[in-house]
This record gives structure tokens, sequence and C-alpha cells, in this order.
């Protein structure tokens, strides 16, 4: 959890190699658990690697409640 | 009253990541004799066994799999929907958990039947624990050869995709739960055409509960005649009640189809109230269940029976509920969950579950009028007739119920009103 790594990224990109519309919803899930958000920079290279439109990535992600686009105050 | 294990036999008894203890059991007997035979022929022994679907939707697993069988149409899917949302049921984690393996022995039949090459299990979010058991279980499957390429030394190959849902209660209705693997809002859509025709990235693709699955195993390694025994004729089987709400000892109880009646469950399993009074309502099927009254628990554990009694064995999540509360403080306590969960792809059910939502919580505050009553019957009835998916058919029916068996406590609720 924390800030936007990417290695860490990179790691779970390779884990789920090659990225498709197939597994990107675990994918996508994977990214929030590791950084407890979704980071901007993660949705556009995945929409480029998938060809799936950034705006339908957002849709998905504003719709449920466990995905945040942004860190939680740690307060 | 007895409760029949079969499929909660080995729950408990191996670890789960333990496959040499599950086979030890008389475990993948039901795989090696379906890789026996046709894919065709494994859809035939479901057909044959009479299973139908333990999600809530009871429908006839055999020919959602002959339908998607016969599809030309390539890649498919398979999909188990662990992501079981509905209010009152938990026991499809009791599987997930115990006896692991056996689901995915089932998961791996029914994607040899269809001829998916790629299913998933789309595990509900907050079982975090469960999702990491099935990633590991996933990759033990993956070295013992029941997923990969060539399962157990025949010509089919499986990946299985671990999916962990993201806390939505709709997520778990067929078509929702398919979006939401396309990586779009978990919504449902109109059918047909069915997932079975144009499913998950418009490929053919089957969808069934934890339980269902499990059942799966058990058919292909007894035969589909020695399955029959179990249970009744037309509801052949076991099912796994989940009983909770106001009972001594709430629990997931495996029961015989048709072995007993409902108050039977309740008391013998449930060891009476947690108050130690009567029984004022119980909704047999989940928190979208129509309620029954107290007085009329006497029908027996099938779907037929169930329904004549007026309501329905829907997930088999029997929520008991004692003398003391109002009627309206029950619904009230349903209408803010599904107000909140509805996706709102219909508009009966977005603007439905709201208005209904108001009006009870208006009457639990003693603020209720006259018309109120014939309101929340006529969106209701609306709501049940019009919306797309089950959530949206299924939700006014403990309000409809209610207001039929106990009218009192919402006219009870009006006459409070201070003016």
């Amino acid at each position: 959890m924390g800030e936007f790594n990417m290695q860490t990224y990179q790691n779970l990109i390779n884990e789920h190699s090659p990225v498709t519309t197939e597994n990107l919803f675990v994918l996508v899930g994977k990214i929030q658990d590791a950084f407890g958000y979704m980071p901007a920079k993660a949705v556009h290279d995945l929409a480029v690697k998938t060809g799936v439109a950034e705006a339908r990535i957002y849709g998905a992600l504003t719709s449920y409640k466990d995905f945040k686009l942004r860190m939680e105050d740690k307060g | 009253m007895k409760e029949r294990k079969v499929l909660t036999r080995r729950v408990g008894k191996y670890e789960p990541l333990d496959l040499k203890a599950y086979e030890a059991s008389g475990g993948l007997e039901g795989l090696r004799r379906a890789l026996a035979l046709n894919p065709e022929e494994v859809v035939e022994q479901i057909k044959l066994s009479g299973l139908t679907g333990r999600g809530g939707a009871a429908f006839p697993t055999g020919l959602k799999w002959g339908s998607a069988a016969q599809e030309k149409e390539t890649p498919k899917y398979f999909i188990c929907n662990a992501d079981e949302g509905e209010l009152g049921t938990f026991k499809d984690k009791v599987l997930l958990d115990g006896d692991p393996w056996a689901v995915l022995e089932g998961i791996v039949i029914g994607a040899y039947a269809i001829g998916a090459q790629l299913a998933y299990i789309y595990v509900k979010g907050e079982y975090e624990e469960t999702v990491n058991l099935w990633e590991k279980l996933a990759a033990e499957a993956q070295k013992a050869k029941l997923l990969g390429t060539d399962v157990l030394g025949s010509k089919f190959s499986l990946q299985l995709q671990v999916v962990r849902g993201r806390g939505l209660y709709i997520a778990g209705e067929e078509f929702a739960l398919i979006s939401s693997l396309e990586t779009r809002r978990a919504m449902s859509r109109l059918k047909p055409p069915y997932p079975s025709q144009r499913g998950l990235f418009g490929k053919p693709t089957v969808v069934n509960n934890v339980e269902t699955i499990a059942n799966v195993p058990v058919i292909l390694a007894k035969g589909a005649e020695e399955y029959r025994k179990l249970g009744t004729k037309d509801d052949p089987g076991t099912r796994l009640f989940s009983l909770s709400g106001d009972v001594k000892e709430a629990g997931v109880y495996e029961v015989e189809l048709g072995s007993g009646t409902l108050r039977e469950l309740i008391d013998e399993f449930g060891k009476g109230t947690t108050g130690g009074r009567h029984i004022k309502a119980v909704q047999p099927g989940g928190g979208t269940s129509a309620l029954l009254a107290g007085d009329s628990l006497d029908c027996r554990l099938t779907t037929e029976a169930i329904r004549k009694a007026g309501s329905s064995i829907g997930t088999a999540g029997v929520i008991v509920y004692e003398q003391g509360k109002s009627a309206v403080d029950i619904v009230k306590g349903l209408m803010d969950f599904y107000g909140f969960e509805s996706c709102g792809r219909c508009a009966p059910c977005r603007i439905g579950v709201v208005r209904m939502k108001e009006i009870v919580e208006r009457l639990s505050h003693g603020k209720g009028r006259t018309e109120d009553l014939e309101q929340l019957r006529r969106i209701g009835k609306a709501c049940v007739v019009a919306s797309t998916c089950g959530m949206g058919q299924a939700f006014p029916l403990p309000v409809l119920s209610a207001l039929e068996v106990f009218g009192g406590d919402f006219e009870a609720a009006i006459a409070k009103v201070s003016v």
C-alpha cells in the first residue's frame, strides 16, 4: 500500500502477461490492492495495452465501492 | 429431522490445500468419469440428474449447459458465481473454504462439458481469505494437472482466473457479473439473448452458483440415477440452508430436500428463538423472498411446497424474526439495503426501490399517510412486472407479503401518526 511504484506495477503486469480484456478486471483489482488506490498512470497504461477506452475503465472503477481513485488520507 | 451431508461431507476433514487427502476421500472420481465420457454425455448426465441452480432462480443446470454446449461460437467461458451477496445467505463460503477441491472439480467438469477453455471464479470481495486460498489452490491445481494443458492426461485444456469481487451486491446477478468481468459497471441486461448464447465478451457463457457446481462431481461419481435417490422426485438432491436471524444456533445445515418442514428446520437446528418468543415471520429464501407468517411454517422443504406456502426457496437463506418486532421495521431494514444496491439499469427498480424505501421509512418514523399502503402495493407490483433482473423483480416481495400477512402492523404505524 502507498505511493505508486513503477517496479511493483511492472511486476504485476508481468505476472498477468499478456494483459487482455479477459484478465483486465483481475489486474485492476490487484493494482488497487497493491497501492490502495488506482493510479491514473496505471489506468492510462492499461487502456493502451488492452485497447479498452480509458473512459470505460473509469466508468467501471467509479461504480464499485472498493475502488479508490486517490490515496486515502492517512489521518 | 436429520442433516444429510453430501456436499458438506468433507468440510473440515482435510487441510484445504491438501489434494492427496481430497483424493483419498473419493475426490476426483467424478472428474475422471467425466473425462472418459463425451462432453454431450456429461451434459446428459446433468440433465438426467434434475439438478437445478442453487443461487436463487432454480434454473435447470442441464438445460443451461446444453444450450451453451450447442453454440458454435468460440471461445466459451465457464463462470463459478461465488459472489454470494444475498442477505442471510452464507452457504457458499462453507464449501469454498471447507471443500474447495470439490468446487474446483465441478468447475473443470462444467468447462469440459460446454467446451470452455477459460473459467472464472468470482469471489465476494469481503471473503478475502477465501480469495487468497483459491489463488493458492489454482496454482496447486496447475501443478497437479487439474488445470492447464491436457487435464489429467486428456486432450482438454483449461485455465482458471480467480477474481475478487469489489463490494457490489448486484454483481451476483449473472449478467451483472459478466459485465463486471468485462471491466464495466456491474449492471444487468435484458434477456434474451441468454448468457449461454451471448454472455461474456459476447460469447457463450455458463454462470453457475458454487453449490450447484459442488453437486456436479457427486452426480458424475454416483451416476444421475443414484443421485436422484436423494431428495424428492421433482426436487432431487440436498440443499444447504443458511439459518440466521433470531435463532439460538445460526449456521449452515445440509438437508435432503423434502425431508422435513421449515418449522422443524428452525426448531431442531436453530434450537428456538433467541428471546424465547414465538416466531413472527420467516424469509425462507434470502432477503428478497416473501415473508411467511409464524403459523404457516409447516410446509415441506421443497421448491414447490414453499412456493405454495406463499414464498420461495431462493438461496435457502432462512431468516427468522421473532415476535416483538413490527413488520414495518423488518421491511425497512431490507429496503435500506436494496435501496443502496439497485444498479440503476432499469427505471422500475431504480426509482421504485427508493420510493418504497422512503415510504417505509416514513411509516416507521410515525409519519405515515393513509395512501401509503396503496402506493407501496402499486409500486411494488410495477417493479415485479417491469424490472430487468431478478433483484428488481424480487425486492418488493417482502413488502408485498408483509402488507398481506401483517397488514395490522402497517395500519398501526399509520394510526400512530402525530399531527
